[in-house]
């Protein structure tokens, strides 16, 4: 018996494979985890939402559609185009530069609420001095790699 | 002294121009110390190690003390760890007596940013002095202890483990580094990913995209709405609302009493300064011989929430400094920050860095006074950062995040990207329940853990060794045990508090 349990304790790794057997460890946890989370906070939960108790998190939520996925589309446009404009000028920052104006502009559009004269001279000025500033001092001053 | 050397002009200016950037971020709600932190990282790349540590610990610091503001004014806690300091700050405010309670906060943070310093200054060297003659097997085990302790904290311990876990398997995802002693094959991914993910992903992307994206999305979902469009900062001077120490007489308990909570908590991997502000917060509550005012603007309140969460910021060094597990999820931006100037944090970095030592020191005191200083003189100047418009502020946030990003491995694209899919998936899990906290720490101990794990086995190929190595491994395992049945017992316990309440 004793010889039983050290058997069944004793691990043997091999080398070439032993970049596997952690994850595969893991991921079984992960997997054992992941029921018991549906079973014990999932189910009930989802039983509250059928009887009306609780929201689904997301998609039973009033959200903010424009907002929510208006940045989404601009973060994706921003980092894409900083690549296509910074492999035009390469080692300089401009990728940076040149998108980053438009974007802070617009997100900032995106997010203001009432589009006021003042609001808006406000917002343009941000949008050119702020990337100028972060550019000059990171990528001129501190010669920091930039797209 | 040759550490006086290291203590230029440029030194004092960084700490408080952080400290100054902190109080800034901490102040707007919505925005944490760690997103400051996040943020400002490529400001250090150029700096060097000690310049840049200087303006980091400025900005924990601030960052942490900044929340009372709005927190006092608006009842909104600028920081989640200055959620009870709304419970008695606002009802002040409402009096009229804003700036005495923000003084008094002021007073007590920095009071707790001291004490949990010099505990830091003691404990740390001599935690890291023990610890040094761990093997993997201990170094495994003190990972899993975190990892439980971080877990058992949770609101739901299993909730708790499961996110931790899955930043574990986030970690190992890419190679199997040969640096570490792997075979260098990578697992987990697809062949076409290799490019990409060879390396797995990187620590501050994953890091920035968590705590800077997600934020963003969080509030762009709900429209980014300003919290103050009709709400006037009631800072004025009502009658009788002048500050002085006298205050303080009596509270010097409480003082102490939640600075060294602060400094506890902090030490728990994982745990945020909301649970040491609230833990001080409810001691004060049961401990004092009158708590009856507390909620309705009593100054004890703040001594007790202000004091503590400053105190995490000490505490939460403590084991980031001696084992290389940092204390909460800022601490954890920090581990990036000396990575990245090619220091390794844990046993030894104490006794090999001597010097740098000291100089965090310096730099976290220093930091406290300033921030002592800019929030006790210029508190009214510093109640209008509040209101910055989040429309200005969002996309400048973003815009700092891709070059943080960019520039850590000097120019990847996909470091980008990898911010974007972190920040989408940092969104989604605080959406649907889990837990960032553990999740994070598991992402950044996990692929150690593997180290320490395998290579135990493979040296003792069996798994007793990590019961039998020795008595250490032994008052872990008591320690993990401990913390399990302590968060069995307060499920069970608020479970048949919740019970007793429904019935009546």
């Amino acid at each position: 018996m004793e010889s039983g349990l050290s058997d069944l304790l004793s691990v043997s790794i091999d080398f070439g494979t032993s970049h596997l057997f952690f994850p595969t460890l893991i991921t079984w946890i992960m997997a054992v985890l992941f029921v018991l989370v549906v079973v014990t906070q999932v189910v009930p939960f989802l039983a509250a939402v059928r009887r009306g108790e609780r929201a689904l998190p997301i998609l039973g939520e009033s959200m903010d559609s424009l907002r929510f996925f208006g940045t989404l589309a601009l973060i994706v446009a921003y980092f894409h185009l900083m690549t296509v404009v910074g492999d035009m000028f390469p080692y300089t920052g401009y990728g940076f530069l040149f998108v980053s104006i438009p974007f802070v502009f617009l997100m900032s559009l995106l997010y203001l609420h009432e589009w006021t004269r003042k609001a808006l001279v406000i917002v343009t000025l941000t949008a050119f001095a702020a990337p100028s500033l972060a550019w000059l001092i990171l990528a001129k001053l501190f010669q920091i790699t930039l797209p | 002294m040759e550490i006086l050397s290291l203590l230029d002009v440029t030194f004092f200016l960084l700490t408080a121009l952080g400290a100054l950037v902190g109080i800034v971020f901490g102040a707007i709600p919505g925005m944490t110390a760690t997103m400051a932190v996040a943020v400002c990282l490529p400001l250090t790349y150029a700096l060097g190690l000690n310049h840049g540590l200087a303006l980091l610990l400025g900005l924990y610091v601030g960052g942490i003390s900044g929340g009372m503001v709005p927190a006092v004014l608006l009842n909104i806690p600028g920081t989640p760890s200055s959620i009870t300091t709304t419970f008695d700050g606002y009802p002040m405010a409402r009096r009229g007596e804003g700036e005495r309670a923000l003084k008094i906060s002021v007073v007590a943070s920095l009071v707790g940013g001291l004490i949990s310093a010099a505990v830091l200054f003691l404990f740390a060297p001599l935690l890291a002095d023990f610890s040094i003659k761990f093997s993997y097997i201990e170094k495994f085990l003190i990972i899993l202890l975190a990892l439980t302790v971080i877990a058992s904290l949770s609101h739901n311990m299993l909730v708790g483990i499961f996110s931790g876990v899955i930043g574990i398997w986030l970690s190992l995802i890419g190679d199997y580094s040969i640096s570490d002693g792997g075979n260098g094959k990578t697992r987990l991914i697809f062949d076409f990913m290799e490019p990409y993910l060879f390396e797995g992903f990187s620590l501050l992307p994953v890091l920035i995209g968590i705590f800077g994206i997600s934020t963003i999305l969080l509030e762009a979902e709900k429209g980014v709405k300003s919290d103050l469009s009709d709400e006037r900062v009631k800072i004025g001077k009502g009658a009788g609302a002048t500050f002085s120490l006298a205050l303080f007489k009596g509270r010097l308990t409480n003082l102490v009493r939640s600075s060294f909570i602060g400094t506890f908590v902090g030490m728990l991997p994982g745990v945020g300064g909301s649970a040491a502000s609230v833990l001080a917060y409810t001691q004060e509550k049961n401990l004092a011989r009158d708590s009856s005012q507390m909620g309705k603007g009593a100054p004890q309140g703040l001594i007790a929430s202000e004091s503590a969460n400053n105190a995490l910021t000490g505490g939460a060094l403590i084991p980031l400094l001696s084992l290389g597990i940092p204390g909460d999820s800022t601490t954890a931006v920090l581990i990036g920050a000396f990575t990245l100037q090619g220091i390794q944090v844990g046993p030894l970095f104490i006794p090999e860095n001597a010097e740098t030592w000291y100089v965090m020191m310096a730099a976290l005191i220093f930091a406290n006074v300033v921030m002592f200083f800019l929030m006790f003189y210029a508190i009214k100047t510093i109640a209008k950062v509040v209101m910055v418009p989040k429309h200005i502020l969002f996309p400048i946030i973003v815009m700092m995040c891709v070059v943080g990003a960019y520039a850590i491995n000097y120019g990847i694209m996909f470091d980008v990207w990898t911010l974007l899919i972190f920040g989408v998936l940092g969104y989604l899990i605080q959406k649907v329940g889990l837990e960032v906290a553990p999740l994070i720490i598991g992402f950044i101990l996990g692929s150690q853990a593997e180290v320490y794990f395998v290579k135990s086995l493979e040296s003792a190929g069996t798994l007793t060794i990590f019961f039998t190595k020795s008595p250490i491994a032994v008052v872990l395992w008591l320690l993990i045990l401990a913390s399990v049945a302590f968060s069995i017992t307060m499920s069970l316990k608020n479970r048949a508090k919740h019970r007793h309440e429904l019935l009546g």
